[in-house]
């Protein structure tokens, strides 16, 4: 991960806080919006979750029960090896891991593969209700990447992965495993049946642009681009396929410091990334504009960039979230 | 942004179906934009692709959309199917079970897409041919007794995947040719024989409709 230049008043505050016997989430929520530095990301994470227990003293044993009982429900879906497991759902989650981060090579490799199986087919079995959709595998990679960076002493990316004792790993996959469901926990019906979720978010979405960008909206229309056509995927994967690995783990630092922010935030930040490309989408036709929008030059979108758009998210929510009927 | 092929004389909207992983997306970068990447992302809900090619001088232009296979997306992707003239059936023929499952797709086409729609059974991954749990045979057959088309494809190694969305491009343009010959000739046909497959040539996109 790149190193990032907090300020030295910043780090010390984060210092101070994390320090404190019972941690005030409040105030924690408010240092981390802007951004937490990388050394303090993990353990901040976890605490935002609500994982990791506010107060010290019941974070050793609270960890240690979290572990073991995700290393039990894992070790009995898994005690039959593969011949064990529900076939359909182990097979969906087996091809969509090898082509979740294909450019990363850490992705790539056998150990982290089969512990991301691991999270994946317990966190399926656990919710019948939606069961494992694809993009899920996308969302677990932000708390895995971030977990596992902190206990390495240099970059990931380029780290002898086979090196990493067998109880780091299975420090980490316990705690994405748990991370992950406390963030789809919020966001459940985006992957029940029909996804309602996203159905409702995409709605909103729609509705929030006529108000914010009537021209935009229009143009759309008039070129008969509908919104489910490009923005099911901005709700199923929350940005994932649109940005960075780096860019998304600097927005769920903000994410997490919102009160509901991978549902209600969310739907801002769409809004304001749709906004950020109107005015080259007023001069496209429905082709042009279906295929810029699956494939939006962000690759060189750096954290101000993402900043700015948090900012704008942030500056609507202000104005509407306390007037609900414009947006619903 | 890319040079326009907005000259075109007809436009068809074909699907790509199939089970998750038998190589839709492949088949799709490799006939529009001559890629292949064997770890390319999985598709979530619907991607959209367009190529023209040129039959009889005439200029089709196809408009691609290529479908998640995951069950779960089926509400979203089935939504794609009405209007669209043609459907390429994906399967793996190294994945007997891709194959098995060709029935459950030709069930969600006949509940959800046109019934006059064109659909070509495509065996993809010709590549792997010492996987190989599909024979050309059966398929073959399959595909007879079903009134679908058939070929054998690899987006990996390209073999068949231009003669493919040829193939079945061509097939959808006879059918659309004929029967405006065929209405042209004979004006008192009834109504309920015009065809539900209804490109919309240039022409007909540029609106005038009523004349």
């Amino acid at each position: 991960m790149k190193e990032n230049d907090y300020s030295l008043h910043k780090i010390e505050q984060f210092e101070e806080l994390i320090n404190t016997p019972n941690i005030d989430l409040g105030k924690l929520r408010k240092l981390s919006w802007s951004g937490i530095p990388n050394q303090f990301r993990p353990m901040v994470w976890q605490l935002l979750m609500g994982y990791l227990p506010r107060n010290q003293d019941r974070r050793e044993v609270t960890l240690a029960r979290k572990r073991k009982d995700f290393a039990d429900t894992a070790n009995q879906a898994f005690s039959k090896g593969v011949a064990g497991l529900d076939y359909t759902l182990y097979h969906q989650i087996h091809i969509d891991i090898p082509r979740t981060n294909p450019s990363s090579t850490i992705y790539q490799n056998k150990k982290i593969q089969k512990s991301l199986e691991r999270i994946l087919y317990c966190w399926a079995i656990r919710h019948p209700a939606s069961g494992y959709v694809q993009g899920i595998n996308d969302l677990v990679t932000p708390f895995y990447y971030v977990f596992l960076s902190s206990y390495l002493d240099s970059d990931l990316d380029t780290y002898d992965i086979n090196s990493i004792p067998d109880n780091v790993f299975e420090a980490v996959e316990a705690d994405s495993f748990w991370c992950l469901t406390n963030l789809l926990d919020g966001i459940q019906d985006s992957y029940t049946y029909n996804q309602p979720g996203i159905h409702r978010q995409v709605q909103k979405l729609e509705e929030f642009i006529k108000r914010v960008d009537l021209k935009l909206y229009n143009h759309l229309k008039k070129e008969d681009v509908q919104f489910i056509q490009f923005a099911f995927r901005w709700m199923n994967c929350l940005l994932m396929r649109e940005l960075k690995l780096e860019n998304i783990i600097r927005m769920w630092d903000t994410y997490q410091s919102e009160p509901d922010g991978f549902s209600e935030f969310h739907l801002y930040v769409c809004a304001a990334f749709l906004v950020k490309w109107s005015k080259d989408l007023l001069e496209m036709d429905f082709q042009d504009i279906m295929i810029f929008l699956q494939n939006l030059p962000t690759s060189d979108w750096t954290e101000k960039d993402i900043e700015m758009l948090l900012s704008e998210a942030y500056m609507w929510k202000c104005l509407f979230h306390d007037s609900p009927n414009h947006i619903s | 942004m890319a040079g326009k092929d907005d000259e075109y004389d007809y436009l068809f909207k074909v699907v790509l179906i199939g089970d998750s992983g038998v190589g839709k997306s492949n088949l799709l970068s490799r006939f529009t934009r001559n890629e292949f990447n064997l770890e390319s992302k999985s598709t979530i809900g619907v991607e959209f692709a367009t190529r023209s090619i040129q039959v009889d001088s005439k200029t089709i232009k196809a408009q691609i959309w290529d479908t998640a296979g995951q069950e779960r997306f089926r509400a979203i992707t089935s939504a794609y199917y009405r209007g669209a003239v043609g459907a390429l059936l994906v399967y793996d023929l190294a994945k007997h079970v891709t194959y098995e499952n060709v029935n459950v797709w030709l069930k969600e086409l006949r509940d959800h897409a046109d019934n006059n729609i064109v659909v070509m059974l495509v065996g993809n991954k010709s590549d792997l041919r010492h996987l190989r749990a599909v024979s050309t045979e059966d398929a073959k057959k399959f595909a007879a007794d079903n009134n679908l088309s058939f070929i054998e494809t690899s987006a990996l190694d390209s073999s068949n995947v231009e003669l493919a969305f040829t193939k079945i491009l061509t097939e959808i343009y006879r059918i659309v040719s004929n029967k405006a010959l065929e209405s042209s000739e004979n004006s008192n046909v009834p109504s309920s024989q015009v065809v539900s497959i209804t490109p919309t040539s240039k022409d007909e996109a540029n609106g005038g409709g009523c004349c």
